[in-house]
């Protein structure tokens, strides 16, 4: 199967500064990716430039067509919520029904009904009346609602309570997803997602500092907590990052086999938000 | 396309209520005032009240002449109303939908920006008029019954005085040319309002208008020409659709004298042809679409900040 979105150096610039600087990945059909990056590493400039909303050098291509030139033929395949808020507040539930399924050849309103059949979201109510978790309950079901191959989310529960954080990807996982859709997901909640994801990249800087599936991490990545001697000697195996923990040494290592590592001390698998913290650290070290 | 059109265009009736609700109230205001008896105007050098028609002694083309007058006064008010709701709107449609960041949404769903723009340029140039007509024509008419009720009460034979004698559908013809026309003829203004309102972070009005009312002045004093005043400011006040080219001769008690002894017709009035044949009429229409092109570049590239 061809990759669904495939970005052969991509960069877009904003003056001097590089937002995306020389990035190369493809995501297959089917998967569910997380974007993952600090503030300001370009996270959302990326996510932009596949969503065609704005334009960038070297070659992008999405569902095989150019984002940026094809924007309408591709958002026929493609939802995304970009943040909680961006839904009109002067509309009303069913006028929004209304316009999406004028537009949108893939939407099924009966389906986007059925789902706010589930909500407090009544179709009389405007947006503006709605709680912010309702108005993301709104814009999930009308986006649930249509059959798209990709679905983008940039920060879709920001500001939402814990609660609503984890019926939301319940919701995304349990009715949306039936493993030939993809999703490309970023947030800052990365341990919520962890377990949802199937592949991860790091972005810093506006490059890739990791593209990895979820399943190959563990044979690639390792972290040892040692103490004394055993530190120096772990040291020359080359880890990418390191750091304190309690009087001991953490290090981080990347292709390195974990049975010259086990000698040393206590080993295990770094989880993505430690990961992420090395990755992003580990080059400035 | 045709469908999107239609949705699109629907939409913006859904977020600028105003576009219908203030010619609306507009019309509720005019029909007190009309049957309260306080609108009057002033036609043969006769005072001519629509309460007093039932009363005067003229003829059923004088009397056509004078409601059709008084009706017009009514149409005229509306299109002053028509011509600053459009400036508003114009200004607020694509600035509100970036300031509420809704665009990203708008931008999410398979429609382009050119059909988007589009859709708000059609509301601007052929939806607002299409309002303020009907609009116009319930004005009238709720007028005229009352006004009917009023004098058929005091047994007059309302249908020999009034209805008889109001060309109604050559009144709501003229109208409806007029209202057309105006809008094509200001469209230059309507394109550079929504580019402004595409591109501009803050205050569209000021930004608007500023180099309207300030280029024609600076041009005037540094070169000493009036191209721009021309093209701008006197565009504004001078529309060539009226048969002898001037703004209020459909009102001028003259020609509506000549006009009541055979039978009034605004339509007569104007000259379309003349109109559709102006080139200021074409050259206003390309700055327009200039405009407008710009606009929906602006749009595209919005999501690049």
């Amino acid at each position: 199967m061809s990759s669904l979105v495939q970005a052969r150096n991509v960069s877009k610039s904003f003056g001097e500064t590089k937002a995306i600087d020389n990035v190369s990945f493809d995501i297959e059909g089917g998967r569910i990716t997380g974007l993952i990056g600090p503030n300001g590493a370009g996270k959302t400039t990326l996510l932009k430039a596949v969503l065609g909303l704005t334009d960038c050098a070297g070659s992008l291509s999405v569902l095989g067509l150019d984002p940026f030139r094809q924007r309408k033929e591709l958002m026929q395949n493609i939802c995304f919520i970009a943040d909680v808020a961006v839904l009109p507040r002067w509309i009303r539930v069913s006028q929004m029904l209304d316009f999406v399924e004028a537009v949108h050849p893939r939407f099924s309103r009966k389906a986007a009904e059925d789902l706010l059949l589930q909500t407090k979201v009544s179709a009389n109510a405007k947006v503006r009346q709605l709680s912010k978790g309702m108005v993301t309950q709104l814009h999930l079901s009308i986006i649930m609602a249509i059959d798209a191959k990709l679905l983008i989310l940039d920060e879709p529960t920001l500001g939402l309570d814990i609660i609503f954080r984890k019926e939301f990807y319940g919701n995304l996982l349990g009715d949306y997803f039936d493993g030939e859709r993809t999703i490309i997901i970023t947030t800052h909640q990365i341990e919520e997602i962890e377990n949802l994801l199937t592949d991860v990249m790091f972005i810093n800087d506006g490059r890739l500092v990791l593209n990895s599936t979820m399943d190959a991490l563990p044979e690639q990545y390792s972290e040892l907590m040692t103490s004394g001697a055993n530190t120096d000697k772990a040291r020359e195996l080359g880890p990418f990052y390191e750091r304190k923990v309690f009087g001991k040494t953490v290090l981080t290592f990347e292709g390195v086999n974990r049975d010259k590592l086990s000698a040393f001390g206590e080993l295990r698998t770094p989880d993505i938000a430690d990961l992420f913290v090395a990755k992003v650290k580990g080059v400035a070290q | 396309m045709i469908a999107n059109q239609i949705a699109l265009v629907r939409r913006e009736f859904w977020e600028h209520r105003s576009l219908y609700i203030v010619p609306a109230v507009l019309g509720v205001v005019l029909v007190l005032v009309a049957i309260t008896g306080r609108a009057s105007i002033s036609a043969f050098d006769t005072h001519v009240d629509l309460a007093l028609l039932g009363a005067t002694n003229i003829s059923a083309n004088e009397r056509g002449a004078a409601i059709t007058a008084f009706l017009a006064v009514f149409a005229g008010l509306f299109v002053f109303e028509m011509l600053i709701l459009t400036v508003f709107y114009s200004l607020d449609t694509l600035y509100a939908e970036r300031k509420d960041k809704s665009v990203l949404f708008w931008r999410s769903m398979p429609v382009t920006d050119a059909e988007t723009v589009i859709s708000k340029l059609i509301t601007a140039l052929v939806l607002i008029p299409l309002v303020t007509l009907a609009i116009v024509a319930a004005t009238h008419l709720i007028i005229l019954v009352v006004t009917s009720i009023w004098i058929g009460l005091r047994g007059a034979n309302v249908w020999h005085l009034i209805w008889s004698s109001v060309p109604l559908l050559d009144n709501w013809s003229a109208t409806l040319i007029f209202v057309l026309s105006i809008s094509l003829w200001l469209s230059p203004f309507v394109g550079w309002f929504l580019l402004v309102s595409a591109y501009t972070k803050r205050s569209p009005m000021l930004i608007a208008i500023l180099p309207i009312l300030l280029l024609p002045m600076l041009e005037r004093s540094i070169l000493g020409s009036r191209l721009l005043f021309d093209a701008i400011i006197v565009r504004v006040v001078r529309i060539p659709i009226f048969n002898s080219g001037e703004y209020d001769s459909m009102l001028n008690s003259q020609s509506l004298t000549e006009a009541a002894h055979d039978g009034i017709s605004l339509v007569s009035m104007l000259d379309v042809g003349g109109f559709l044949a102006s080139p200021g009429l074409w050259a206003g229409l390309v700055v327009c679409g200039l405009f407008v092109t710009a606009a929906i570049y602006v749009r595209r590239f919005s999501g690049d900040t």
